[in-house]
């Protein structure tokens, strides 16, 4: 149905950041928690349309926009997840001194282009709504501007997304010009009609493949990663880890979907994510072992994830994969919400050696954490587990077992260094006193959100799993 | 009329070019000039493909790239700046806080 309604999800975000920086050359600075609010008001607006446009399938612009909903259902959890890292903002930014408006209008724009990608089929608008969501996450990296940490990781990051940007604009160039389109469906149709495929497309995908594997963070694409996440804020880091990967991860289906069931010649490109899968999983998992800094290990635990999630492109098994994402929003916030908790003015504690003692100390953060971790390391009955679960049991079908194997032995790997921050907490005498500033209600209320999804997706997932697979059949 | 193949041939070269100086380079300018010629390189691939394959998107799309382009060198060399205010030096092995 075509609609102008079909813009309106991203209209409203795109709204909210003008307001958002608009307001802020108005407001004091001890005010500018009003912009959280105000932000916070226009995400739940989106959320209710997303909700309200289910199955409605509007489109625009000749179909070049999309809502399925499939879009619908990302656009709602990115919009959750962007109003999680805002809550944990809150006190953050004054504590760290960046309360800029910018801040919450970035964020936004961000997530507006998110919102851009998700709701196009065609790789020019998706690539375009990549540079919007890059493009804002460059300067959000950045924004504690007197930490040296911070701007190394501005720099590194817009250096080497640019790079990868690069690689992205080239394939699309070849792309463009062995089937004479940038839409994905027709691209994929030349893939399947034509028998002696010329070498410029394979090239041509193999570079978008490069340009998005620097997105999700994957082996080896993945180098930017730790330095990023170590140095940018931590709400930020919350936002780097769930949204771009899992928007990245909602391209590649709609890229390998139809890729996958029509191509008749796809072994190259099989055997390549393949051995990207496996080196994701082991380098993510080993290097994680041998880190001190909470936020490096949060770091390669997600590498890690992201080859988890590769196996369920590789068992073409979209259900699984979308699920495995929303658990993986819940738990990764609520990790980097426990991360943020210890804070205090100024100060942030992050070393491994901080959280002697903790659990006993801060016994809410502390149980929260590690329930969060052993979702992270998929310890039934959270969420985590059964993410892995379905994920590796339909991979077995589809006889990927060798990759199996090795996922389930990485993650075994990955148990240790999950557990050792839980021993830390819990069975290490405390080194140095830490003080952390105890009241922060929009903190608190993150860490139940997300250990409320992190149980119930885990105990009781079918009513999620009725909405996904709606999700997945409206986009076939 | 030189031919079609001969732009992509050069296309492909810069591409390569930029790549290459982009790891050798030791300096955030000329790193990031570098990813500066590797767009170029595909906007000059989009308008060769489109001229040999007779249609306009390809050189419409040029224009997208241009203006991403723009964005990019917009808050790229305000990091750089940020960076040369914090450490007087814009050398890439300087930038070495973070490690491991």
């Amino acid at each position: 149905m075509n609609s102008f309604f079909a813009l309106s999800p991203l209209l409203i975000i795109v709204f909210a950041s003008l307001l958002v920086l608009l307001l802020d050359v108005f407001l004091k600075k001890e005010n500018k928690n009003y912009l959280a609010y105000i932000s916070l008001i226009f995400l739940v607006i989106c959320g209710f349309i997303c909700i309200k446009f289910w199955d409605k399938n509007y489109s625009y612009f000749n179909g070049n926009l999309i809502l399925d909903n499939l879009s619908l259902f990302f656009i709602f959890i990115l919009a959750l997840a962007t109003g999680f890292v805002i809550l944990l903002s809150m006190k953050y930014i004054s504590f760290q001194d960046v309360n800029y408006g910018e801040f919450y209008a970035l964020l936004l724009l961000a997530l507006s282009g998110v919102a851009i990608m998700l709701s196009s089929s065609d790789l020019l608008i998706i690539f375009l709504g990549l540079e919007v969501l890059s493009i804002c996450s460059y300067a959000l990296a950045g924004l504690k501007r007197t930490d040296e940490k911070s701007s190394e990781a501005a720099i590194k990051y817009f250096l080497l997304g640019s790079f990868a940007t690069a690689f992205l604009v080239y394939g699309l160039a070849l792309l463009y010009g062995s089937s004479h389109s940038t839409n994905i469906s027709s691209i994929i149709n030349f893939f399947v009609t034509e028998s002696d495929l010329s070498i410029m497309a394979l090239i041509g995908l193999g570079l978008v493949i490069i340009g998005f594997g620097f997105k999700i963070a994957v082996v080896p694409f993945h180098m930017w990663t730790p330095d990023v996440y170590q140095g940018a804020p931590t709400p930020i880091t919350a936002f780097f880890s769930v949204v771009p990967k899992a928007v990245g991860f909602i391209v590649f289906l709609r890229i390998f979907t139809p890729y996958w069931k029509n191509a008749l010649n796809t072994q190259a490109i099989f055997w390549i994510l393949w051995v990207i899968c496996v080196l994701t999983m082991v380098v993510g998992n080993l290097v994680a072992l041998r880190q001190t800094n909470l936020k490096r290990i949060l770091a390669y635990s997600s590498i890690a994830h992201a080859g988890y999630l590769l196996i369920a492109i590789l068992a073409r098994d979209n259900s699984s994969l979308v699920f495995y994402l929303t658990v993986y929003l819940f738990m990764n916030i609520g990790a980097f919400a426990a991360v943020i908790a210890l804070s205090r003015k100024g100060k942030e504690y992050l070393e491994l050696e901080d959280y002697a003692g903790i659990g006993f100390k801060y016994p809410w953060i502390g149980v929260t954490f590690s329930i969060f971790l052993l979702s992270l390391a998929g310890f039934p009955p959270t969420g985590g587990f059964l993410a892995k679960f379905y994920v590796f049991s339909t991979a077995v079908r589809q006889d990927l077992l060798p990759l199996v194997i090795i996922g389930v032995l990485a993650s075994l790997i990955s148990v240790f260094y999950y557990l050792r921050i839980i021993v830390y907490m819990y069975m290490k005498e405390p080194a140095r006193e830490i003080e952390i500033a105890i009241e922060n209600p929009a903190l608190f209320l993150v860490l139940f959100f997300c250990l409320y999804g992190v149980l119930q997706l885990g105990l009781y997932p079918r009513n999620i799993l009725v909405l996904i697979n709606q999700a997945i059949s409206s986009f076939f | 009329m030189i031919p079609t193949n001969y732009f992509l041939i050069l296309s492909v070269v810069l591409f390569v070019l930029g790549a290459i100086a982009f790891f050798v380079k030791r300096d955030l300018v000329t790193q990031f000039m570098s990813i500066e010629i590797m767009l170029n390189a595909a906007n000059l691939a989009f308008i060769t493909l489109a001229r040999s394959a007779n249609s306009a998107d390809g050189q419409i799309i040029v224009f997208f790239i241009i203006t991403v382009a723009a964005a990019e060198a917009a808050i790229g060399l305000a990091i750089i700046l940020l960076i040369f205010r914090q450490k007087k030096t814009i050398k890439s092995e300087d930038i070495k806080l973070m490690k491991g």
